[in-house]
């Protein structure tokens, strides 16, 4: 500590000297003990509903801002919970963000009621103007409220984008390698085809059926293959969907 | 233990805006949270707002819970139930307004934080106010701060004490006027080392303001360790000079020819010529509205370049240009349109995971424009200046002029009658004065109706010959200086001056020459028996008054150089790089009673010239008072 003084303390005992002598001031001892009394006793300062509300949505995105916390190393990492675990979590946020937004909201429109209420009091001796500052207030508690939720919702976004970045580098090698064995296979396999040709005529009928039979598998094996490509193909695709949607939300709205 | 005063100095601001409770250690939104006090309004004073804009901007605020500010003095409505910060400075007028506003019941709780220590007459008057309204239990709490400074950077500090030059050097000054500045600076030094928690080991010249400051200094600080919970205690026990800084407090007129002669580098060019304040820079704007930029460290550019010739810096400023454009166009290329490359699965992925790495520069890109843009405005509007007054030419004469002690006539008088400002002719007018040791008469007259032609008032001009030619005249007295003499004073100190500039010269580093202030506090830092500095005075307020005197000469490993009068970029820049060449790397922070260019000192020698009677409408002899 810097060693702040409090010059309560001064007033306090230069107070106290007042009360005990004669005191220069126009106030009865009585009143000046209250004083007193209420330096000793803080009362906590009562706040009104607005106050009430905006600190319970402050509440609620500091417990937001925990439970993203929390879960950040499983979430991140790569092996340590499933995809749907992170579905889940990524859906349980948007609900509470979404919650928490709407009590932003709430509170905003109660500025406009409170201010409603002031200026039905107009023809009394308060006017209009006396309530600026107040809204000016209630607007500035909004805007910190609404940049606490969205730094939070930006934390989050990041280990969603991770996310999707690691998804993406999953995808691409995997194309990659699974093409190469994909053609490998084809390869050996159209050798062998060309050998089992050359061997039909001195093998007979009975190979015939076993060659039927080769090449129905064969068949079978480039159709899979194909098949396979097709579905690695829609599955990059799925993936890069929300990917790009994700961009779009963040960036460019 | 680098002394990093802002740092401290922001740690102290967040620490009030919180209202001086601790800190959560739990860090981030959670801070605020675990008190009920969570939403507050600032009120400040002008001064406390020039304290605050260079260290936290509105935005900032917003993260401790400021919904909004205002000024003292501007009429203000209720806000109820929210409790209010009140920073200002202890002056009568601020109680008063105080005291009106917790009558009025504006918040619910007002926490006093003043600048620096509230004097107990104001506080009685504080106390009788609220008690008459009853409005005492609105006031929450009262502190003294201990911040009446204000921090441009990490380490240099401005007590943003308007003027101060004049004061201190006006003939018709009186001791109470002169007694009530010093006492000023007193304070605003003691704020200084009550923030950084240090007690230093004093040392100043004999004679002049700069003793008059470091023994006022001396004994406030000596009062106040009395107190047990002082705010040095941090420090207490610290006997050796190794670890204890010296403060080393100058004059103004130890060194006159820093304060008005132009510089070549970037950062005293922007200050000299488009007028810095508090960090801002507002660009003179034609058509549109004017634009103001902020250049402190977080500019990356201000940062590395801000010492560089302005050659240099304009080739930076190309260079960034260059990159920026590169890195836009690699980007284009990687998710732009492609015309060669066959659209198909794989190529697709790789198109959007490109897509994420460009979205994702996008900002720090964005951010790059703005900064090469900024720099590159500022720069058109300085190159501008510089050939609309050949701001070059004057550069070159000046720096010639102090480094080799003599002068191309023939090119400073064609500089006079040709391009340049007024206050330029007469800055380097001046710089002639003080750079050589006589000035045949011939010459001077030749100046002074080179200067008449063009109009230019030659009141500041006259005030430093006459300076000079008191000098010369007592050169041989050796009385000690009285308060009151003025003109003792000023022959006393400038005869310092005079030495040191020719001293200065003769002192050549690649690059120019080493300033006399820069030479000083080497040879007081160090400790080592110096003809230059074996004659300044001691002061350590940790030895008592009654001993043999401290033993603390040296070396010191940090030090705080303080220039009453007016200080500017240039002597930072010197001092600066002392600290980064010696051997081990030493710290210094620099700081003065205002951060002056040179149009603006030349200003104050321009009033005292005009104080001392010295116009430049033809004044006989006979009209020149003293």
């Amino acid at each position: 500590m810097l060693g702040l003084r409090e010059l309560k303390l001064k007033l306090f005992r230069w107070l106290y000297r007042e009360i005990k002598g004669n005191t220069s001031l126009n106030l009865k001892k009585s009143k000046l003990a209250a004083i007193l009394a209420s330096f000793i006793m803080h009362k906590p300062p009562q706040g009104s509903l607005f106050t009430k509300a905006a600190l319970k949505t402050l509440k609620s995105i500091i417990e937001l801002e925990h439970f993203i916390v929390k879960p950040r190393k499983d979430y991140v990492d790569l092996h340590r919970i499933t995809e749907q675990e992170r579905d889940n979590i990524e859906h349980e946020v948007g609900f509470f963000v979404k919650a928490c937004k709407d009590q932003i909201d709430i509170l905003k429109n109660r500025i406009h009621d409170e201010e409603k209420n002031g200026n039905s009091k107009t023809w009394l001796h308060i006017r209009d103007d006396t309530y600026a500052d107040m809204v000016a207030h209630k607007h500035g508690v909004i805007l910190i409220l609404s940049e606490q939720l969205h730094s939070v919702t930006t934390q989050f976004d990041r280990l969603r984008s991770m996310r999707f970045q690691d998804a993406i580098n999953r995808a691409m090698p995997k194309r990659k390698m699974h093409r190469i064995p994909d053609s490998k296979s084809f390869e050996a396999s159209k050798p062998e085809f060309t050998e089992l040709g050359e061997q039909v005529l001195p093998s007979g009928p009975m190979k015939v059926q076993d060659q039927l039979l080769d090449d129905e598998t064969r068949a079978l094996q480039v159709e899979l293959t194909s098949l396979l490509d097709a579905v690695q193909e829609t599955e990059t695709n799925m993936v890069e969907m929300p990917a790009l949607n994700h961009l779009m939300s963040t960036h460019v709205l | 233990m680098a002394l990093n005063l802002r740092q401290k100095q922001m740690n102290l601001i967040v620490r009030m805006l919180n209202l001086n409770q601790p800190p959560n250690p739990g860090g981030g939104i959670s801070t605020a949270a675990g008190a009920e006090e969570v939403y507050k309004i600032l009120i400040m004073d002008a001064f406390c707002r020039g304290v605050l804009s260079p260290l936290i901007h509105v935005n900032d605020l917003r993260k401790h819970g400021i919904t909004l500010f205002f000024p003292i003095d501007k009429s203000r409505q209720t806000v109820p139930d929210v409790p209010a910060i009140y920073f200002v400075r202890p002056t009568p007028e601020n109680i008063d307004h105080i005291a009106a506003d917790a009558a009025r019941g504006l918040y619910e709780s007002f926490h006093l934080n003043f600048s620096s220590s509230l004097p107990r007459p104001l506080l009685e008057t504080l106390a009788l106010k609220t008690l008459e309204k009853d409005a005492v239990h609105r006031i929450s709490k009262i502190y003294d701060q201990y911040l009446e400074f204000v921090t441009l950077e990490d380490s240099l500090f401005s007590l943003a004490q308007p003027k101060t030059y004049v004061q201190i050097n006006d003939p018709s000054a009186g001791d109470r006027e002169i007694e009530e500045i010093v006492e000023k600076i007193v304070s605003g030094l003691f704020c200084v080392l009550a923030t950084l928690g240090v007690v230093p080991v004093i040392r100043c010249a004999r004679g002049g303001p700069a003793e008059m400051v470091a023994s006022a200094l001396d004994s406030r600080i000596r009062d106040h360790l009395v107190i047990k919970n002082n705010l040095f205690s941090e420090s207490g026990g610290l006997a050796s000079s190794f670890q204890r800084p010296i403060l080393c407090i100058f004059d103004r007129n130890f060194e006159l020819a820093v304060g008005i002669q132009h510089d070549w580098s970037y950062r005293p060019l922007v200050h000299d010529v488009l007028g810095m304040k508090l960090n801002r820079v507002t660009m003179p704007a034609e058509k549109s509205a004017a634009k103001s930029y902020e250049l402190d460290d977080s500019d990356s550019f201000w940062f590395s370049n801000s010492w560089s010739p302005f050659q240099k810096v304009a080739e930076e400023i190309e260079n960034q240009l260059s990159k920026y454009k590169q890195d836009i166009d690699e980007v284009n290329k990687r998710t732009g349109g492609k015309d060669g490359v066959e659209f198909d699965g794989t190529d697709l992925i790789g198109n959007t995971k490109h897509l994420m790495n460009a979205v994702n520069s996008l900002p720090e890109l964005t951010e790059r424009k703005k900064m090469i843009d900024k720099h590159t405005n500022i720069a058109t509007v300085l190159l501008g200046e510089i050939k609309e007054r050949s701001l070059d030419g004057y550069c070159n004469l000046e720096n010639d002029m102090l480094t080799k002690g003599s002068v191309d006539k023939s090119q400073l008088l064609s500089l006079l009658k040709g391009k340049g400002t007024k206050v330029d002719k007469l800055r380097l007018s001046i710089t002639y004065l003080l750079s050589l040791e006589t000035t045949p008469q011939s010459e001077v007259e030749a100046i002074e109706a080179a200067l008449r032609e063009t109009e230019v008032d030659t009141c500041a001009f006259q005030y430093v010959k006459k300076i000079k030619s008191l000098n010369a005249s007592l050169a041989a007295s050796a009385s000690s200086a009285s308060r009151s003499n003025i003109v003792d004073w000023a022959e006393k100190l400038y005869g310092q001056s005079i030495s040191a500039v020719t001293a200065g010269m003769k002192n050549l580093l690649s690059g120019g020459r080493q300033l006399a202030l820069t030479r000083t506090v080497e040879a007081l830092m160090e400790g080592k028996p110096n003809p230059e500095v074996d004659s300044y005075l001691v002061f350590d307020p940790r030895v008592p008054r009654s001993g043999s005197g401290s033993q603390l000469r040296g070396p010191f490993k940090e030090a705080i150089v303080f220039m009453i009068g007016g200080g500017n970029y240039v002597e930072y820049r010197s001092l600066m790089e002392l600290a980064q060449r010696s051997q081990p790397v030493k710290h210094v922070i620099y700081g003065t009673t205002e951060v002056l260019n040179g149009v603006e000192f030349v200003e104050q020698l321009t009033e005292l010239g005009q104080k001392m009677g010295l116009g430049s409408s033809g004044v006989g002899p006979s009209q020149q008072g003293v």
